[in-house]
């Protein structure tokens, strides 16, 4: 008995730390939404596109836009403190291919209490179909989720770090985030 | 003394159950990811291209990246590729298993940076990456209903961050680029 007492005690260091590590990586995964319940919709979809930038690869690369080149400039701006861009869209052939509970498995994420419905964003096709979340931890950005559903299509981009809608817009097109229709001057608060 | 020796059975045991697994995650991911394809679809690949590749000059969105006259992208020497040429590539409805073998085969030391299905058309591909020091190692895997590539390269951070602008395209840019004929 008194032997454990000692193992237990000589190890409680070790237990705390990894105790510490474990709270600060959750908190850090806060605003990282679970998307791969839905990949069984890849045998269902006409397309699909996954996309998975993470905080090592954009550090790594980030560093290598010149900022000298203004276009390298502006990209290195955005991404600073990105620490991870994420996409998954699937493009279906026919309507009713994916159900509500797919669209609530990742909706049920962003009712937590870091997360608030921002914005309803008119695209320029099809009218309110893309609604925007920001995750909050206090003052501090943590990420951003944009939700495009359609009738045919049903796309995610889970973006982790410092990230605002103006940001986001200047990523349409690049880094696997995809043309949204994100109009800033159309947009409405919620 | 009962104690260590019970410890020592259990790492012992460890060892041995670990083992296996350890083996295979540090495997070549390159040589891996062909033989998975070929168990998978029944293929068999070449080295050498069947099909003369002449025609693919110098490609104008490896240009374009560059900026300028061509220069590749992969490293010198780096450019391992085998192709699957004039062969049935059919899922069978199964993409996404195949999707998930790809991921297993290549856990570990490699990370998916992009994949996109088209399962109509079997079209595939697969874009995974890993550190190598100061560079990097890209793995691209195209897969359509008659013929498919595996392509791994060595790229610098300067070209992999070029790259990165367009994640989607970077699969068709490497392996066009590690396809090129030079004559």
């Amino acid at each position: 008995m008194k032997q454990l007492f000692q193992t237990t005690w000589k190890l409680a260091p070790v237990l705390m730390l990894l105790l510490v590590g474990s709270a600060i990586g959750a908190r850090a995964q806060g605003a990282k939404l679970q998307m791969d319940q839905l990949d069984f919709l890849a045998n269902k979809a006409s397309e699909t596109v996954d996309v998975k930038l993470d905080e090592r690869l954009m550090q790594t690369t980030a560093k290598f836009f010149s900022g000298k080149d203004s276009d390298d400039a502006e990209i290195k701006a955005v991404l600073k403190g990105i620490k991870g861009i994420y996409v998954k869209s699937f493009t279906f052939e026919k309507e009713g291919e994916y159900s509500q509970v797919e669209v609530d498995s990742v909706m049920s994420q962003l009712r937590g209490s870091t997360w608030s419905k921002i914005l309803t964003v008119k695209s320029r096709k099809d009218g309110d179909n893309v609604e925007v979340y920001l995750n909050m931890t206090g003052d501090q950005i943590g990420g951003l989720a944009v939700l495009s559903i359609e009738p045919k299509e049903f796309t995610i981009v889970n973006i982790v770090g410092p990230i605002d809608l103006e940001k986001l817009t200047k990523l349409e097109g690049q880094f696997g985030v995809p043309d949204l229709g994100i109009e800033k001057d159309k947009t409405k608060k919620q | 003394m009962k104690t260590k020796i019970k410890i020592a059975g259990l790492v012992m045991a460890l060892v041995i159950i670990a083992g296996p697994f350890r083996v295979r995650a540090s495997g070549d991911g390159f040589n891996d990811v062909v033989k998975m394809i070929e168990q998978f679809y029944h293929v068999k690949h070449q080295s050498i291209p069947l099909l003369a590749r002449a025609g693919m000059k110098a490609v104008s969105t490896a240009a374009r990246i560059k900026g300028g006259d061509y220069k590749r992208l992969a490293e010198a020497g780096s450019v391992r590729v085998a192709f699957f040429e004039d062969q049935n590539f059919d899922s069978r409805g199964q993409i996404s298993t195949f999707k998930t073998s790809m991921r297993t085969t290549l856990e570990g030391d490699w990370s998916p940076l992009v994949q996109t299905l088209a399962p109509k058309n079997e079209e595939q591909t697969y874009l995974f990456i890993r550190d190598a020091g100061a560079k990097f190692h890209v793995l691209v895997v195209t897969i359509e209903r008659r013929e498919a590539t595996v392509v791994q390269a060595t790229v610098s951070p300067e070209v992999l961050a070029q790259l990165m602008k367009d994640p989607n395209e970077m699969g068709k840019t490497l392996t066009e680029d590690a396809t090129i004929n030079d004559n």
